[in-house]
């Protein structure tokens, strides 16, 4: 029996009993009527009652079977998004149901729109973690060093460059203070400064040149600070922190940029404006001076003036050539430079070198031996261009070896290569290993040699040139210091030989 | 003045140089000494005590600043003055100067000329200052 039945009997029994108790004591005409007895009387109350029951146990069912349905399908609500509850007809439950669906359709709608709210911002997320990889490895792919510093002086972001200019880790080093992470006073001073700066006047830019010392070895950077306002991005500045006394967020960017090289290039370069202009100089000036006595007369005789006419000429035969040397490299360099080959005899060509540098070796008791094995060696080549290289070779023997010692110069095949080898050694004083590795670059000089003898570091970059980009050769040198070096190069053999 | 001819000492890597200047000062009246580099300048003057040395810059083995202010710090040089003819005259600051005698410095290219009009101003005042003591 459910509880609504016992509620119906309930309800039977209370109408039979008020009924009856107040036909009791009250009878009337009307009851009178139905039954003049008191048991009648409590026989109708009875039968009321039991209808009354009645009449409630079938509205309760009814109204209990209405409300299970709308139950069961509240409760199927939960499993379908876009079920509505029917409506029933009876017993007033339409508006109940209406209300329902009202308030369904309103949260439905809400909930559809924050579904669609946080897909957006799942998708802006994604992007902006992509963005902020992107950013990063960006940042990472650029060589020089950069510091992003907030509003209280702490890393915000480094790059791989900055981690490893400074000596820091990278991931350790963010959000703390700089003084505690950067092992550099001038560094810090510069960036808190910036931030004063910046916060004074945004676009705040400064700039300098710094030396750090790394591993013993000197390097100069030059370093920007700019003042960044808001830019830097709300997530990076403000994350967690309050903006400062409600001013706008600012930050620094330093970035380092390593001109050590380029400072050695300029250095180099101004070497050989200057070493040029001396070079140029010195025949120029014999030229002058010559022609003047001339003019004022100071040649006394005929002997004299024809020995000033051929300084004269030779003097400008001197400075012809090395302008030639000047401008052979750069136009070699630029490629506009066209080599004519012909076959060329090296025993002949080197013979040639030997007749005009013998001179040069005499004055410094510097004997010249050419031990060179029986051959044609006939080369494919510019001779011009050949000849210039050998010469160099053999000039710079003879100028790097001291009085008294031996230039030996040998030309013989190299069967492996199928090429000839012409090698120039001497009993100089040698190049210092460290020097070695940058011997053919343009300008340079070896420390020690510009105490010697007089040069503009062109010589050697030159045969390079000649030898291994005009001809496809190779150049190599072997050197010991204090005993001394061996030029040589390989040339391919013209066919025929 | 002084009867004996006034000496000066040339110090120079290029023998045309060395030639040129010479033959100038020697047909105005002077007696030159040469040499091919600082050192062999420097024991050439010490010998020698010339009135007046025109040396070179940039020369093998010593330098012509080198060999001037060695000249300088030796007691028996440290009075005799020099006239410095260079391609790199830019390049030699006031304060290595300072520590020499180094009282001209004319640039390469130069006319045999103002070398011969800045050695007798040089020279004339020296010997004056001399016979004044």
């Amino acid at each position: 029996m459910t509880l609504g039945k016992w509620i119906s009997i309930g309800v039977g029994l209370i109408t039979t009993l008020l009924v009856g108790g107040v036909l009791v004591a009250a009878p009337n005409q009307l009851v009178a009527t139905i039954g003049s007895t008191a048991l009648g009387t409590w026989v109708t109350a009875g039968v009321m009652g039991a209808l009354l029951g009645l009449l409630h146990w079938i509205v309760m069912s009814k109204f209990d079977r209405e409300v299970g349905r709308v139950a069961s399908q509240i409760d199927l609500l939960s499993k379908d998004d876009d079920r509505e509850v029917a409506i029933p007809s009876r017993l007033g439950m339409g508006s109940i149901a209406r209300a329902v669906n009202q308030v369904i359709t309103t949260f439905r709608q809400r909930i559809r729109q924050l579904t669609s709210r946080r897909r957006e911002l799942e998708i802006q997320l994604r992007i902006a973690e992509v963005e902020q990889r992107h950013a990063a490895s960006i940042l990472n792919t650029i060589s020089d060093a950069v510091i992003v510093t907030d509003p209280f002086n702490e890393l915000a972001m480094i790059n791989d460059a900055a981690a490893r200019v400074l000596h820091l880790d990278a991931s350790f080093a963010r959000r703390r203070p700089i003084e505690q992470v950067i092992d550099d006073t001038v560094i810090v001073k510069l960036i808190k400064d910036a931030r004063e700066g910046v916060a004074a006047r945004p676009g705040f830019r400064r700039q300098i040149e710094h030396r750090f010392n790394r591993e013993g070895v000197d390097q100069i950077y030059d370093v920007s600070v700019s003042g960044i306002s808001d830019g830097l991005g709300e997530d990076e500045l403000s994350a967690g922190t309050a903006k400062p006394n409600g001013q706008d967020a600012v930050g620094v960017v330093t970035v380092l940029r390593n001109v050590t090289r380029e400072r050695q290039i300029a250095d180099m370069k101004s070497d050989f404006v200057s070493s040029v202009s001396h070079e140029l100089r010195t025949p120029l000036s014999s030229i002058k001076a010559y022609v003047e006595m001339l003019v004022d007369g100071e040649a006394h005789d005929e002997q004299t003036r024809l020995e000033f006419y051929n300084i004269i000429q030779g003097e400008t035969n001197r400075l012809s050539r090395l302008i030639d040397n000047i401008l052979n490299i750069s136009r070699i360099e630029s490629g506009v430079v066209r080599a004519s080959r012909e076959q060329v005899s090296l025993p002949t060509l080197m013979r040639e070198a030997i007749d005009v540098m013998l001179p040069q070796a005499r004055s410094k008791g510097i004997e010249l031996k050419d031990l060179s094995a029986p051959g044609y060696f006939h080369v494919f080549a510019d001779k011009d261009m050949i000849y210039q290289a050998t010469l160099n070779l053999v000039s710079n023997a003879i100028k790097y070896t001291p009085e008294g010692g031996t230039v030996t110069v040998k030309i013989r095949a190299d069967e492996l290569a199928r090429g000839v080898e012409v090698s120039v050694a001497d009993t100089g004083v040698g190049i210092p290993p460290d020097d070695v590795p940058r011997l053919f670059a343009k300008f340079y000089r070896v420390d020690n040699h510009k105490r010697m003898a007089q040069g503009t570091g062109l010589g050697l970059n030159l045969v390079k040139q000649i030898i291994e980009t005009v001809h496809g050769g190779k150049v190599s040198v072997s050197s010991e210091l204090g005993k001394g070096s061996t030029f040589t190069y390989t040339l391919p053999l013209a066919d025929g030989n | 003045m002084s009867s004996s001819k006034p000496l000066i000492v040339i110090v120079d890597d290029e023998t045309h140089i060395l030639h040129v200047v010479s033959l100038k000062l020697r047909n105005a009246g002077f007696e030159v000494i040469t040499a091919q580099n600082g050192e062999e300048g420097f024991d050439a003057i010490a010998q020698h005590r010339p009135d007046l040395v025109i040396t070179d810059y940039q020369m093998p083995v010593m330098s012509g600043l080198e060999m001037c202010t060695r000249l300088k710090a030796e007691p028996v040089t440290a009075n005799i003055r020099a006239i410095m003819l260079t391609a790199r005259g830019f390049s030699i600051s006031a304060e290595a100067l300072e520590q020499t005698n180094i009282q001209a410095v004319l640039s390469k290219p130069f006319s045999p000329r103002e070398v011969l009009t800045k050695v007798q101003e040089m020279v004339l005042g020296t010997v004056d200052k001399t016979e004044a003591i």
